[in-house]
């Protein structure tokens, strides 16, 4: 792992430690409705907390919104070229398709980044609030590594085609 | 499989059947469909009268554009069939169909069956037979005077067209295509880049053809191309020069075909295959992501669960 990601990735998980203290909340504005307050427009200040954005680089960035019983996290992976855009487009495409198995990937990601995910209380009553942080955390790395593999992957092949179509012309 | 075969292999198989049985003296009855790339379509069904003839008729894209080239393709298959054993063309063709040819399974050899499988590709030689041919006179002209205004056309395709111009020197073959899709677009950039740099990164390939791509018509070809064509985007123009060492001998003029006329089958077909990989990948990927995550989820133990009293039978409680 390079040096700058490191620092990167520690300054995800403390923002996120303390971001899941969530609790359940029902809404104050309909009544028997409890929903997560960050995805709702609102009218009371004290529900939404202030939102925490690290970036390592322009194009590599995370915002965390957060609120008393819900939490939004969106990751801007790097795209450097062409080639990453669509490759990180059609990956987060995939895996928002089967959202339903990830319990707390949003379906669509907010304006400007990738992906997003959205846990709520429900989740941390759940789940191990570190663990899902370890799986985050983890989420991040691989999804860089994935990305840059399938690049070499597709241009070792696309080598290796072209050499073996011309090579036929070899008399 | 990395090569796309030239010939047509379902064809090789039908015929090779055919006179197997014919020769054990109980001939099947054939009436077959078969497909090939491009739109191209086959027919092979048997005579009424006589178990021993076959006929096999073609329909293919290419034939429109290439029909009437040079002498006609029909003097041009005449001249690469009827010298087979057994193989005769049929005149008219079955209706529905562009060419058709008359097999007799008796006088048929094994030889030809490959020969007859590759009708396809014969088909499209033609237009580059006849580049070869006017190569051969310009070659011969004073320098300077070797440039020739011919180019043809092959409409192999709905949209996408080969484009075949002889020189003294050499022989540029244009290929159009188009990508559907942006990842399609994409993938296709990097397969062409490779296409380009190969020559020159790998020296023991250095003597294939010259290629280059571009976005923009080539000038050889802005004579001929549909102006309305050239406002299209997604269009992409692939070049190979090739040069008369590539062409020197008949054999080495027929594999040069067989490879330029799959080109376009053979770079797409790798490009849905990478897709497919990619695809498997990140199938791959959820699942270890899935896994990650379940680590998180707390295992209720059922009966540790304060609600979960039981009676002294052991019956569960209901509330």
């Amino acid at each position: 792992m390079s040096q700058s990601l490191r620092p990167y990735l520690n300054a995800v998980r403390y923002s996120l430690q303390a971001a899941l203290n969530l609790s359940n909340f029902s809404s104050q504005d309909i009544e028997r409705h409890n929903r997560p307050e960050v995805e709702v427009v609102n009218n009371s200040a004290e529900i939404l907390l202030q939102p925490m954005h690290i970036a390592r680089n322009e194009h590599e960035q995370v915002l965390i919104e957060t609120s008393v019983n819900s939490v939004r996290m969106s990751i801007k992976i790097k795209q450097a070229d062409e080639i990453e855009q669509i490759l990180v487009y059609r990956f987060t495409r995939f895996l928002e398709q089967r959202a339903e198995s990830f319990y707390i990937l949003r379906r669509v990601p907010i304006q400007g980044y990738s992906i997003s995910f959205l846990i709520t209380h429900r989740h941390t009553e759940t789940m191990i609030t570190e663990k899902l942080i370890d799986f985050i955390i983890e989420f991040m790395e691989e999804v860089d590594k994935e990305i840059s593999e399938i690049k070499l992957f597709l241009n070792a092949r696309a080598r290796f085609v072209a050499e073996a179509y011309l090579g036929e012309f070899v008399y | 499989m990395l090569h796309l075969q030239p010939h047509n292999l379902l064809i090789q198989k039908t015929l090779s059947e055919a006179i197997e049985a014919y020769n054990k003296g109980a001939p099947i009855t054939l009436d077959r469909i078969v497909s090939d790339f491009d739109y191209a379509t086959f027919h092979i069904s048997d005579s009424e009268q006589d178990k021993s003839i076959l006929h096999l008729s073609i329909r293919t894209k290419a034939w429109q554009s290439v029909s009437s080239l040079g002498r006609g393709i029909l003097a041009y298959l005449q001249d690469k069939y009827d010298k087979l054993p057994g193989v005769s063309t049929l005149q008219p063709p079955e209706s529905g169909y562009d060419y058709t040819m008359r097999i007799n399974l008796a006088e048929l050899s094994t030889d030809s069956i490959i020969h007859i499988s590759l009708l396809k590709i014969i088909i499209m030689s033609h237009a580059f037979q006849l580049a070869f041919d006017e190569n051969a006179k310009l070659a011969e002209l004073p320098e300077g005077r070797q440039d020739s205004s011919t180019v043809h056309v092959v409409q192999y395709r709905d949209d996408e067209n080969i484009y075949i111009k002889p020189s003294g020197d050499r022989i540029t073959v244009i290929f159009e295509t188009i990508f559907q899709g942006e990842t399609d677009k994409v993938f296709g950039k990097v397969f062409l880049q490779e296409f380009v740099d190969a020559r020159k990164r790998n020296r023991s390939i250095q003597s294939v053809p010259q290629v280059l791509f571009s976005h923009e018509p080539p000038l050889e070809i802005a004579a001929v191309l549909p102006s309305n064509s050239i406002s299209e985007k997604s269009k992409r123009f692939i070049t190979f020069v090739l040069f008369p060492r590539h062409f020197a001998t008949p054999e080495l003029q027929l594999s040069s075909v067989c490879q330029l006329a799959l080109f376009r089958n053979y770079f797409h077909y790798h490009i849905k295959c990478s897709k497919a990989y990619m695809h498997t990948r990140m199938r791959h990927r959820v699942d270890s992501f899935i896994k990650v995550l379940n680590r998180a989820k707390v295992d209720v133990d059922e009966d540790e669960h304060e609600n979960n009293r039981r009676t002294i039978s052991g019956r569960k409680m209901v509330y």
